[in-house]
């Protein structure tokens, strides 16, 4: 039971009419450890994790919290069916997403923001989630921000709470899209600093990223994504050290100053 | 009783037995539309002009003239021009004057609607960067050339889709200068409706015809305006 | 100045209980435009069945002149549908039928504008299509959406004078009347524009406060 993966994507394809964006991604992510995924624009990385939690339904393949099966159910004689939309949701709140654009609701507080799911996908009273939610947003360094409106908060102050807001709904994984790529570069060091954070602190994570510093000091593991496979993959050091793939080579090259 | 009042509006015989009567009403729609729409575009662009002078009293002046017209209902307006309007103008030259109901019409209408279109027009003038001016200046351009041949061509583009739909609501606009008299297409379903006493395949017939016009006006407006944008925006 | 007092000033009970009557007629029409904005919207965009219907209603209300449709519901509805059996009804029933078109249009405009991570964002928290609706989509809406439905609620102001002329006793009618007894209308007639302007004037003045404090405390909307 201990060595279930937490996440393990399973043969995942993705098309988009008559492009086929993944072809075939299998991984696992250990519980407590951190993957990066990294790759040229237009690889699939965001597509990959939108099929992850499903907010694309992948056309093939399937991906397992805990070794749950997100997209299908098998009832005791070992029929399958696909999941309703209310089962995907409930299996949804077991992962934290962030995304690049922060998405963060403008018509409410950061604490609104924050306590919005646990009081109302999850139902916990009022003062239970503001609890939560100040503890999350202890967390991201932004409990005096509070009661501030997301318009009133920098970028770097609205990825925190953005990120605040996944870790309220206590995920077992969380999945980052390019967390810093629209922030400027002194915006990206504190929100790199909280996941970072995160990251000791044993949460399960995975982050696609152009941070070819941080991929290779947090991650347990790095991941190569070309073209819809995943063309590499290794410990930090090896990918980023020795990488075996000619195309990983290129594209690390281009971060050469960044990486080593 | 209900299917037959049902039928009846679907029957639209009696609208169709007075069309002749009722397609020149409409022509005075048309004839109240266009007159009022050149005198609203003419005095929007000099109340337009007036908002965005440098001089103080005239962009008083162009405010006053914008809040007052485009705030007015259009209906008060009709009214207050053809029933008060004379007898100031009248006290004013020391004679008895009456304005024909066409002409308070088109008095009205034009006013109410210059001051939405000198809005448009500023909002226009204003999206238009300095440093165009400036260039026009640079190349020594005077005031007058840069007006015409820099400021306005833009501003025409940009306010084209919102200067069309404003037509469009001046022409339904004309519907109402039936109480004043002008013998428009309402006009005329009034009159034949105290004979016929038949209301309900008169006024709907009116409403199905105003709503041909208007959507079809409408419509060519956004598909232009589509185009329009598409063009100068890519 | 003898005429002012005389003619305005000494009528004030009257034409305020006309404006009274106004704001009741403006403000039943403006109720009833919003739900049935927001239902005709909703229909149109999410209920595949109904949608040539919700469309060819909201084309309708909104290409249709609003003195045409406060006839057509005066004269027609009545033997249509038995409704409305007051000319109060008809009158705010057709205020509400135009207006309710352009707000149907407005608030498509306000969905549409809402982006597409901000339901994302919800689904990935795990809310379900009405609860994203309900606590995300339509809260946006309503605030970027606010100003241009106080703009709707001036364009029923200004076309409510035109029930005085089926008999509804507004500050239209009570006006024209006070003109039919003096037969003086420059002072009435002069104020009772007035009237309208200031009116109208005040509330263009409040939605664009509105729409400013909007955009500076949500950083949405654009005035
Ligand atoms: N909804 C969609 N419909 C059609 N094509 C899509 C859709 N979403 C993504 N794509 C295409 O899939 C490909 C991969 O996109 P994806 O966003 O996953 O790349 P990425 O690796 O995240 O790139 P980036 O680094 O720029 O974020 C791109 O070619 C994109 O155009
Ligand atoms: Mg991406």
């Amino acid at each position: 039971m201990d060595d279930m993966p937490a996440i393990r994507a399973s043969g995942i394809r993705k098309r988009f009419g008559e492009l086929e964006v993944l072809r075939g991604v299998s991984f696992d992510v250990r519980r407590g450890s951190v993957v990066s995924m990294i790759g040229a624009s237009g690889s699939g990385k965001s597509t990959l994790l939108r099929c992850i939690n499903r907010l694309e339904a992948p056309t093939e393949g399937e991906v397992y919290i805990d070794g749950v099966p997100m997209g299908f159910v098998e009832d005791r004689g070992g029929r399958r069916r696909a999941r309703s939309l209310a089962e995907i949701n409930r299996l949804r709140r077991d992962l934290g997403m962030v995304f690049q654009q922060f998405n963060l609701w403008p018509h409410m507080t950061a604490l609104g923001n924050v306590i919005e799911a646990p009081m109302r996908v999850r139902g916990l009273p009022r003062a239970e989630a503001v609890a939560l939610g100040e503890a999350a947003l202890e967390q991201v360094r932004l409990a005096e921000k509070r009661d501030a409106y997301p318009a009133h908060l920098s970028g770097g102050q609205q990825q925190r709470v953005a990120i605040a807001r996944a870790l309220a709904m206590q995920p077992k994984a969380m999945l980052f899209d390019e967390a810093t790529s629209s922030l400027d570069p002194e915006l990206t060091e504190e929100v790199l600093a909280v996941m970072r954070d995160l990251a000791q602190r044993g949460t399960t994570m995975i982050v696609v990223t152009h941070e070819m510093r941080f991929a290779r000091e947090v991650s347990d593991e790095v991941m190569f994504l070309h073209d819809g496979v995943i063309e590499e993959s290794g410990p930090p050091g090896q990918v980023f050290g020795a990488p075996r793939s000619e195309r990983c080579r290129q594209f690390l090259s281009k971060f050469i100053g960044q990486a080593r | 009783m209900f299917s037959d009042a049902l039928r009846e509006s679907v029957d639209l015989s009696l609208f169709w037995d007075y069309r002749e009567v009722m397609l020149s009403g409409l022509a005075f729609n048309f004839h109240v539309f266009a007159a009022s729409a050149t005198a609203a575009i003419a005095l929007g662009l000099g109340a337009a002009l007036l908002r965005v002078a440098q001089a103080l009293p005239f962009r008083v002046l162009g405010t006053l003239h914008v809040e007052t017209f485009r705030n007015a209902p259009d209906y008060i307006m009709l009214v207050w021009v053809h029933f008060v309007l004379p007898l100031l103008l009248g006290a004013a030259l020391g004679t008895r004057i009456e304005f024909h109901p066409f002409a308070s019409a088109v008095i009205a209408l034009g006013l109410v609607y210059s001051g939405y279109y000198a809005e448009t027009f500023r909002a226009g003038i204003q999206s238009i960067p300095r440093g165009h001016l400036e260039a026009g200046r640079a190349c020594g351009m005077s005031e007058r050339q840069i007006l015409w041949r820099i400021v306005m061509p833009q501003v025409v583009r940009r306010m084209l889709p919102e200067g069309l739909n404003q037509l469009v609501s001046l022409f339904k606009a004309t519907t109402i200068v039936s109480l004043i008299t002008v013998p428009d297409l309402m006009y005329r379903v009034s009159m034949v409706t105290a004979t016929e006493m038949k209301p309900l395949p008169l006024y709907t017939g009116a409403a199905l015809l105003y709503f041909a016009v208007v959507f079809a006006a409408a419509s060519l407006v956004r598909l232009a305006s589509e185009r329009w944008r598409r063009r100068i925006l890519a | 100045m003898g005429n002012w007092e005389r003619l305005v000033w000494n009528q004030r009970e009257v034409l305020l209980e006309g404006f009274l009557v106004t704001l009741h007629v403006c403000a039943l029409a403006f109720a009833a435009a919003i739900l049935g904005g927001l239902a005709l919207c909703l229909l149109r965009m999410h209920v595949r069945p109904l949608r040539p219907l919700a469309t060819l209603l909201i084309e309708f209300f909104r290409a249709t002149p609003i003195f045409v449709q406060l006839m057509w519901v005066n004269y027609v509805w009545p033997e249509l549908f038995g409704w409305p059996n007051s000319f109060f009804t008809a009158g705010w029933v057709a205020l509400a039928l135009q207006s309710s078109g352009y707000l149907a249009e407005t608030f498509r405009a306000g969905i549409e504008a809402v982006p597409r991570g901000q339901r994302e964002a919800g689904e990935a928290v795990g809310m379900g299509p009405a609860l994203v609706m309900a606590r995300i989509v339509l809260p946006q809406v309503a605030l970027t959406t606010a100003p241009a439905i106080v703009n709707q609620f001036t364009v029923i102001v200004k076309s409510s004078t035109l029930v005085s002329v089926i008999t509804v006793q507004d500050l239209m009618f009570q006006s024209q009347k006070l003109v039919n007894v003096w037969y003086e209308p420059i002072e009435i007639l002069t104020a009772t524009a007035a009237i309208y302007i200031a009116f109208v004037f005040a509330v263009s003045a409040c939605g664009k406060r509105l729409s400013d404090a909007l955009r500076r405390r949500f950083g949405i909307g654009s005035g």
